[in-house]
C-alpha cells in the first residue's frame, strides 16, 4: 500500500509492504509497535526504535507527531483517499483568505477593524485576553475586511470566527 | 543585637511559636511544593481549592482540604478574609501564600496577623515598603543600591508619559505598579506609540492586579535579569544565596533560568549580594525574597525591584546551594535562627525550565485540555515540581504553568545535556506544551555559550521556532505517519489508545457500522 504522507508542508512517497517500507525507492524494515498502556508507540525502522506520540487531528490521515523531540504536523493518506480529498476541494472553488478564529475562549478587548478595511498579512486585527494576558490575533493572508463578529468586551468560545475576508477585487 | 540596621521601616518583633498546622493559600505545583515541606518538617498541611480543582495533586497530597468557592480565582484564591476564616475553622497556626494571587498583598499580610495566626513571609510593613514597584526604588535609592534612571510616581496620562519619557530618552518602560510576571509592561520606542501602549498597559494591570498605577523608567538595552535570593532570620540575620539568571523571558514571562550565572564573578556575587541584603534590611525584611536587577554588558547592575515572597524559580538555588528555601520559610516563620551568618559558594550548576500550557507553534497561545498521559522524566540529577497528573483538566481560569522540570549537574554543560535527556524522556499528551520550546533554546548555540541577555529570546524567537528537523527526523516523522494510518485504515474503530475489546463476538460488534447494527437489530425484532 502506498501512502502520500504530508510532513510540515513536504511530500514523502512510502510504500508499506508486510514488514518493511520503501521510501525513494530504498527499502528498509519498518515496524509499528503499541506500548501498552500509553499513547507512546515505538517506530524501529532498521533496528532503530523511535518513540512517537501522536494524536488524532479530527480528519482522517491527520496527526501531531512527536517524534525525537520534534513536533510535526502530518497527512499520511492512501493513493485513493487523496484523489478523493484532491477532487472535492477542486469543486469547492477558490476559498478567500481564512477567517480569523478565536484559538481559545477569551474575552475580546480590542477590534482594530471595520467592515471594508483592507488588510495585509500578518497584520494584528483583533486583541483578546486568556490567561490574563492579551494575545494579538492576526490575519493570515492580506484581504477585505468581510464580516467583524468580534465584539469589544464579551466573551467567545474556541473557534468563533472573529473576522471573516474576501480577495481583493 | 542589631536587628536591622538601618532600616527605615518599623517591623513588629519576633514571634517564637512553633508551627503545627499550615494552611496554603495556593493551588498547583507550588502548593504541592508546600505539602511536601510541610510533610517533611512533621507539619499538618491544609489545601484549599476551587470547583476547578476539586480533583488536583495539591488536595490529594495535604493532610485537609477545604472547597472555597468557583473556579474563578476572585471568587477563591483571592478571598483571603474567607481564607483567613477556613484556617481559624481548622485549626491551623499558620497560612503560606505560595507564589502569585495573595502572596504580595500587604493587608492580607496583616489581615493574617491580626487574626492571630502565623503568615509565612515577611512583615505586612515589609511587603508594602516593597510590593509597589515605585516604593520599593524610593527605599533602594535610599539605601544606596543603584536603579534604573525612572519615575516614582504613577503616570496621570499620555501627556504625562510623553514628558517623562522625553526627558530619560526613548525608548522607556512602562510598568505596572502593582505587577509582576510582566503583565501590564510595554517598551515604548517612538512618542507616537506612547499613548496606545499606556492605554493597553493600564488595562492589563487593571484586570491582573485591579490596580491601573502604571509607571515609566529609562529603558536599558541589552541587560541580563539577574536576581539575588535573600533569606532573612527574625533576629537580623539577613543573606544572599547568590544568584539566578533569568534572562531567558518571553514577552517578560521567565521561562527558562540557571544559577549560577555566566556573567556572575565571585566578586559581582558578594558585591550583588550586598546590594539585595541592603535593600532587604533597608524593608525591615524577614523570611525569603528576591532582589531583581539588570546586570548591564558593562558589569554595573540596578535594582529593579524586590518579590516578597518565594519565587516559581526556587529550586535552581536550592539545589546550588544545598538549601531547602520552602523549609526555612516555615522554619524562620516559627522563629528559628539562620545557622549561617555567611552565603556558601554555588556548587555546581542547575537549570529549569518551565513547562507551560502554551503551544510554541502556534504563537505561545493557551492551550487547554485534560491530561490524558504523563510520563514524568526521572533518573541522576533531575527534579519535576508539578501540579499535574493523568485526568488533570488544563483550563483558562490559571496560570499556564503545568510543572518546572529541573536538573543539577556538576558544569553547566552537564547540566544542559542532562535537561535535554530529560526532556525528551517527558511525555505530556493531552495538551500542547512548551516542551519543544526548550530544547530548541538548549540547542542553540548562543544559549550554549551564556551569550543571552533579556531580549535575546524574543530576537531569537522566529528563528527557533522556524528551525529545520533533521533529515533523518522527518524520515522517521513519515513513515511512523504512513505505518500509524495504515493501523487505523485496518481498524477504524481502534484509533489512538482506545482501549480495544479483547476478542469474540463482541469485537465483531464493536466494529460493525450504525448501519449493519440497526439491520441486524431490526432483523432480531422480526423486522
Amino acid at each position: 500500500m502506498k501512502y502520500l504522507v504530508d510532513v510540515n508542508g513536504v511530500r514523502v512517497d512510502v510504500v508499506l509492504d508486510t514488514d518493511g517500507v520503501t521510501v525513494n525507492g530504498a527499502r528498509e524494515l519498518a515496524q509499528l509497535t503499541d506500548v501498552e498502556g500509553t499513547p507512546v508507540r515505538l517506530v524501529t525502522i532498521g533496528g532503530v526504535q523511535h518513540r512517537v506520540v501522536a494524536r488524532g487531528r479530527g480528519t482522517r490521515g491527520t496527526y501531531a507527531l512527536w517524534v525525537d523531540g520534534w513536533r510535526f504536523d502530518v497527512e499520511a493518506l492512501d493513493e485513493r483517499a487523496r484523489a478523493i480529498r484532491e477532487l472535492s476541494a477542486a469543486l469547492q472553488g477558490p476559498a478567500g483568505p481564512a477567517p480569523v478564529v478565536a484559538p481559545m475562549p477569551g474575552l475580546i478587548v480590542r477590534v482594530d477593524v471595520a467592515v471594508g478595511d483592507r488588510v495585509a498579512a500578518g497584520q494584528g486585527v483583533v486583541v483578546m485576553e486568556a490567561m490574563k494576558m492579551e494575545n494579538e490575533l492576526r490575519a493570515q493572508a492580506a484581504g477585505i475586511v468581510r464580516v467583524v463578529n468580534a465584539v469589544v468586551g464579551t466573551a467567545v468560545e474556541k473557534g468563533t470566527r472573529l473576522i471573516e475576508f474576501e480577495l481583493e477585487a | 543585637m542589631a536587628r536591622h540596621q538601618g532600616g527605615s521601616v518599623a517591623v513588629p518583633p519576633p514571634t517564637v511559636r512553633p508551627i503545627r498546622k499550615v494552611l496554603i493559600a495556593n493551588r498547583g505545583e507550588i502548593a504541592l511544593r508546600v505539602v511536601r515541606a510541610c510533610q517533611e518538617l512533621g507539619i499538618s498541611s491544609v489545601a484549599v481549592y476551587s470547583d476547578a480543582d476539586a480533583q488536583a495533586p495539591h488536595v490529594r497530597e495535604a493532610d485537609e482540604a477545604v472547597w472555597i468557592g468557583p473556579a474563578a480565582a476572585s471568587e477563591s484564591y483571592l478571598k483571603g478574609d474567607h481564607l483567613i476564616e477556613v484556617a481559624r475553622a481548622v485549626g491551623a497556626d499558620a497560612i503560606h501564600p505560595g507564589y502569585g494571587f495573595l502572596s504580595e498583598r500587604e493587608w492580607f499580610a496583616r489581615a493574617v496577623r491580626d487574626a492571630g495566626l502565623i503568615w509565612i513571609g515577611p512583615p505586612a510593613e515589609a511587603i508594602a515598603a516593597m510590593g509597589s514597584k515605585t516604593a520599593a526604588r524610593t527605599l533602594a535609592i535610599a539605601a544606596g543600591t543603584p536603579v534604573v534612571p525612572g519615575t516614582t510616581e504613577a503616570l496621570r496620562d499620555a501627556a504625562d508619559a510623553t514628558a517623562v519619557a522625553a526627558r530619560f530618552g526613548y525608548p522607556v518602560l512602562l510598568k505596572a505598579a502593582a505587577g509582576g510576571g510582566g503583565k501590564g509592561m510595554r517598551v515604548v520606542r517612538e512618542p507616537g506609540e506612547i499613548a496606545a501602549a499606556l492605554a493597553s498597559a493600564q488595562r492589563e494591570a487593571k484586570n491582573a492586579f485591579g490596580d491601573d498605577a502604571v509607571y515609566v523608567e529609562k529603558y536599558i538595552e541589552g541587560p541580563r535579569h539577574v536576581e539575588i535570593q535573600i533569606l532573612a532570620d527574625q533576629y537580623g540575620n539577613c543573606i544572599a544565596l547568590g544568584e539566578r539568571e533569568c534572562s531567558i523571558q518571553r514577552r517578560h514571562q521567565k521561562m527558562i533560568e540557571e544559577a549560577p550565572s555566566v556573567a556572575v564573578s565571585p566578586d559581582l556575587r558578594k558585591r550583588m549580594g550586598d546590594a539585595a541584603v541592603a535593600a532587604a534590611r533597608a524593608a525591615g525584611y524577614v523570611n525569603a525574597g528576591t532582589c531583581e536587577f539588570l546586570l548591564a554588558k558593562n558589569g554595573e547592575f540596578y535594582f529593579l525591584e524586590m518579590n516578597t515572597r518565594i519565587q516559581v524559580e526556587h529550586p535552581v538555588t536550592e539545589l546550588v546551594m544545598g538549601v531547602d528555601l520552602v523549609q526555612w520559610q516555615l522554619r524562620i516563620a516559627a522563629g528559628e535562627a539562620l545557622p549561617f551568618t555567611e552565603a556558601p559558594a554555588p556548587r555546581g550548576w542547575a537549570i529549569e525550565c518551565r513547562i507551560t500550557s502554551e503551544d510554541p507553534a502556534n504563537g505561545f497561545l493557551p492551550s487547554t485540555g485534560r491530561i490524558a498521559y504523563l510520563h514524568i522524566p526521572s533518573g541522576p540529577g533531575v527534579r519535576w515540581d508539578g501540579g499535574i497528573e493523568v485526568g488533570s483538566v488544563v483550563g483558562l481560569s490559571y496560570d499556564p504553568l503545568l510543572a518546572k522540570l529541573i536538573v543539577f549537574a556538576p558544569t553547566r554543560d552537564a547540566a544542559i545535556a542532562r535537561m535535554e535527556r530529560a526532556l525528551q524522556e517527558l511525555v505530556i499528551d493531552g495538551v500542547e506544551t512548551s516542551r519543544e520550546f526548550h530544547l530548541r533554546v538548549l540547542a542553540d548555540a548562543e544559549f550554549r555559550r551564556g551569550e543571552i541577555d533579556i531580549q535575546w529570546l524574543e530576537s531569537r524567537l522566529p528563528a527557533l521556532l522556524a528551525t529545520a528537523p533533521p533529515a533523518e527526523t522527518v524520515h522517521v516523522a513519515a513513515i511512523a505517519a504512513a505505518l500509524i494510518a495504515d493501523r487505523e485504515r485496518r481498524s477504524p474503530a481502534a484509533t489512538g489508545v482506545a482501549a480495544r475489546v479483547a476478542s469474540g463476538a463482541r469485537d465483531a460488534r464493536s466494529t460493525e457500522s450504525d448501519w449493519a447494527r440497526t439491520a441486524r437489530l431490526d432483523a432480531r425484532r422480526g423486522l
